[in-house]
């Protein structure tokens, strides 16, 4: 119903935009100019400004307007460039990181930006309890020995520091938070960023507004910024039609294709970190065999789910890792659709005849019931029987937690430009994530993982991180479905929009024509 | 004197529903599968952390004294506060609250200024054309899903017109009147039809009545009839068709809120059923019972002031 209302909603803009009601300008006339406040639209409300405990991108990406951090990750998503610090050095026995911090930073509250501040803030994002704190477990300690030094000493070798401390989690806030109580200042955070705040009325919109005090000179063009709660996403493609909105945040890939015809805006598919996987419990039968993962992960046709949910737009997974992540390797020999293969496994495992299992749904989410119905079809041929068991979001998540499921739907995007956030999640089950809920153990990929946290040479990270790409799709763990882009439709007037493989964007950049 | 001791009467039999309510929406909500913590930490989320934040928000506690704690608060007026948003309940319904009530009141407003007139426009020729007409187009409405309403008007009076916006609250009282226009109108083509039937209904009755005949024997006209002497009585009924249908609808306008971006409780409340947001959805729903409430007390005033032959004592 909804997807058919959707597609209404595009006919209909389709058909008024060639029978020339829209009256914006021409594209071509459109020039960049100083000021405005852009309006962007969102299907969710943010949840809280906490940056060091909060996990859901709709909060995320406006905080980080606000709060810095030393390094941040590159256009590409591949690697990192100095942002609050304009360099580091490691020591020999690559324990110590000494940064240099940038002069002439000031926070939104008129005090310059000190080591003492950096210093209170990685403290602080370490020592939370339920937030982002495993991002700096390898940190030992934070000094600042001069006011435009910061030294952070690692228990351990540690590679992935500069990409973790360029985590949202580790932006730079005022030491002992201005003064304030910290529910007091998340409320009103104050930051280094573009961007300052103004207000946030809860379940309708959060604006931010222009600091003047910038340190990039000369920006932010913009005044301001609203991000704008519409849970309807026929409403917000008609809030961009009406001018309303300037920015839509991922419209339905079913509506892409007619949305791209309109005169007044346009769609990008912008290269993404999210991944799509299929997830066995590797605690129950007959998934701990892998001849049975291995099977189902070859009987699934990825190209008739991409066609199916992406409408085309999205490429098969043959690696857990996804492109725009450092160390991906494109020859990884992720298995794909073939039914023979499939059979042939089946027959080497412990149910050669087939069995039944049953895939939890998370009731209401129209790619989850695509992915169930075309697995249904895919494995048919084996004799194996999946039953599609629906559920509300929570109640799948909760029960994903506890293992209770025998196969489900999940998806990653990556925060950092490291693959070691993804991979120590999804292989390694020490970490407490039960690798990626699915029970999942190899000793030789959790070894390959610690290994490569302490490499600092990347030819000798490249080869441990081809190494457990290549054997996580031979044990077929998960099944890898498919990447997909990030999909934005935006107003023509918009220009230099640009959001980054890790979903961030940078919203300085940004200009609004009249 | 006597409406005041009616409303006094109702206000103290409010507190064993609001028992009740608490009660049931809040073991309903604990026992349903889904916890708050893991949805709100994520697919990135290990079990440390998810113990560490059920523990920050009392759910390790045992279930009664959970419901003892949550029960000692709304006696004294707290409502808690949001796993979510983690600000008072109080201030997350204070925020939404008047978008709903904005939404009912412009809702039934409008719902009555389409239903009065076709009623009197068909009861004036029982079996005519005109009434044949308003008997069975209202019914197309009520047959339209509202979401399927709403987009048709935004396409139409905001996106081509561009009379008003397409959707949202706004922050003034001006802005508040241009964006409920079209949600209002929503409901009303959805709630008008069941009034314009019973209203048609009860001045059929009326007008077949034995008052109604004398007040035609003594000349008076036809129009003055309908509207000065038999709309008055036929509204009786019709006044409760109305209450019943708002008070459904308190609770029920998810969709219309859905459809324009309106931040309702209706909306609220579902966005903390799927995050489990226990307090908002307890909260809300204490909210939404008084609000209830209120509105059938508000139906029994109106129908005693419209027919002196109801009283209040009951």
């Amino acid at each position: 119903m909804r997807r058919a209302l959707g597609t209404l909603v595009a006919l209909v803009l389709t058909v008024s935009a060639c029978g020339g009601t829209t009256t914006s300008t021409a594209p071509t006339k459109n020039k960049p100019a100083k000021g405005g406040d852009l309006v962007i639209v969102k299907a969710l409300d943010s949840k809280s400004m906490d940056n060091t405990t909060t996990f859901d991108n709709d909060s995320i990406w406006i905080f980080e307007q606000m709060m810095e951090p030393l390094y941040t990750v590159t256009e590409d998503g591949k690697g990192v460039k100095p942002w609050l610090a304009t360099s580091y050095t490691l020591s020999p026995d690559k324990l110590n990181y000494t940064f240099k911090l940038r002069p002439g930073v000031k926070f939104t509250n008129g005090m310059p930006m000190t080591s003492a501040d950096v210093k209170f803030s990685l403290d602080k994002a370490g020592a939370t309890k339920g937030g982002w704190e495993f991002i700096n477990t390898a940190i030992k300690s934070v000094a600042a020995p001069t006011p435009d030094t910061v030294v952070v000493t690692t228990k351990y070798p540690w590679a992935p520091l500069v990409a973790d401390l360029s985590n949202f989690n580790n932006g730079i806030v005022p030491k002992d938070y201005a003064g304030m109580t910290s529910k007091a200042f998340y409320d009103h955070p104050v930051g280094t960023g573009p961007f300052k705040w103004d207000h946030w009325t809860k379940g309708s919109e959060l604006k931010l507004v222009k600091n003047a005090d910038y340190w990039q000179t000369g920006k932010p063009s913009l005044d301001s910024v609203t991000w704008k709660t519409v849970p309807d996403d026929n409403t917000r493609t008609l809030q961009l039609q009406g001018g309303q909105a300037q920015v839509n945040e991922f419209p339905p890939f079913s509506s892409l294709g007619q949305l791209k015809n309109s005169s007044t805006t346009q769609v990008t598919l912008f290269d993404s970190t999210k991944t799509d996987y299929l997830l066995f419990n590797h605690t129950t039968k007959p998934f701990n065999d892998v001849h049975a993962r291995r099977a189902i992960s070859l009987a699934i046709d990825r190209a008739a789910i991409i066609k199916s949910v992406l409408f085309g737009n999205g490429k098969p997974a043959n690696s857990f890792m996804p492109p725009q992540v450092p160390y991906y390797d494109a020859a990884t020999k992720g298995l794909q659709y073939d039914l023979t293969a499939a059979k042939d496994e089946l027959a080497k495992s412990s149910t050669p005849n087939g069995f039944t299992a049953t895939y939890l749904s998370a009731a209401g989410n129209v790619q989850d019931a695509a992915i169930a119905q075309i697995l249904q079809g895919a494995v048919k041929p084996l004799g194996i029987t999946i039953k599609i068991e629906n559920v509300d979001p929570a109640t799948a998540r909760a029960r994903q937690d506890k293992l209770d499921y025998q196969i489900t739907h999940s998806s990653w995007t990556m925060d950092i430009a490291d693959p070691d956030e993804l991979v120590s999640f999804a292989v390694d089950p020490t970490t407490g994530a039960k690798s990626f809920y699915t029970g999942y153990s190899n000793k030789a990929v959790i070894a390959a993982t610690h290994d490569a946290q302490k490499a600092f040479d990347p030819a000798a990270r490249q080869a441990k991180y081809t190494f457990i790409q290549q054997q996580a799709a031979d044990d077929a763990f998960m099944a890898f479905l498919y990447y997909s882009p990030y999909q934005w439709s935006y107003s023509k007037k918009v220009q230099g929009f640009l959001p980054y493989p890790t979903g961030n964007y940078h919203l300085e950049d940004v200009t609004l024509s009249k | 004197m006597a409406y005041l001791a009616f409303i006094g009467r109702r206000m103290w039999q409010l507190l064993p529903v609001l028992f009740g309510i608490t009660l049931v929406v809040f073991f309903m909500i604990h026992l349903i599968p889904g916890d708050p913590a893991s949805t709100l930490l994520g697919n990135r989320s290990t079990p440390q952390a998810v113990a560490a934040l059920r523990s920050q928000f009392g759910l390790d506690e045992p279930l009664y004294q959970q419901y003892l704690d949550f029960l000692g608060r709304v006696v004294r007026g707290d409502l808690g506060s949001s796993f979510v948003y983690k600000s008072p309940v109080r201030d997350l319904v204070q925020g939404r609250i008047s978008a709903t009530l904005w939404l009912l009141g412009m809702g039934a407003l409008f719902s009555l200024l389409l239903s009065v007139p076709l009623a009197v426009l068909a009861a004036s020729r029982k079996g005519g054309a005109r009434d044949q007409a308003v008997r069975i187009v209202p019914l197309i409405g009520l047959g339209m899903p509202a979401v399927w309403v709403g987009l048709m008007l935004q396409l139409f009076f905001a996106l081509k017109l561009g009379w008003f916006p397409v959707s949202g609250f706004g922050a003034s009282f001006g802005e508040h009147v241009r964006s409920i226009v079209l949600p209002a109108i929503t409901i009303a083509v959805a709630l008008a039809p069941i009034l314009v039937r019973s209203l048609r209904t009860s001045l059929l009755e009326v007008l077949d009545s034995d008052y109604v005949l004398t007040a035609r024997a003594k000349g008076i006209s036809r129009g003055r009839l309908l509207v000065r002497h038999a709309l008055r009585n036929a509204a009786v009924s019709s006044v409760t068709v109305l209450g019943v249908n708002i008070a459904y609808l308190v609770g029920a306008t998810v969709i219309v809120e859905r459809v324009f971006a309106l931040p309702g409780l209706g909306t609220l409340m579902l966005e903390s059923i799927y995050s489990r947001d226990f307090p908002v959805v307890q909260g809300v729903v204490i909210v939404i019972a008084v609000l209830v409430v209120l509105v059938n007390l508000a139906t029994d005033l109106a129908h005693a002031s419209l027919d002196p032959r109801v009283g209040v004592e009951a």
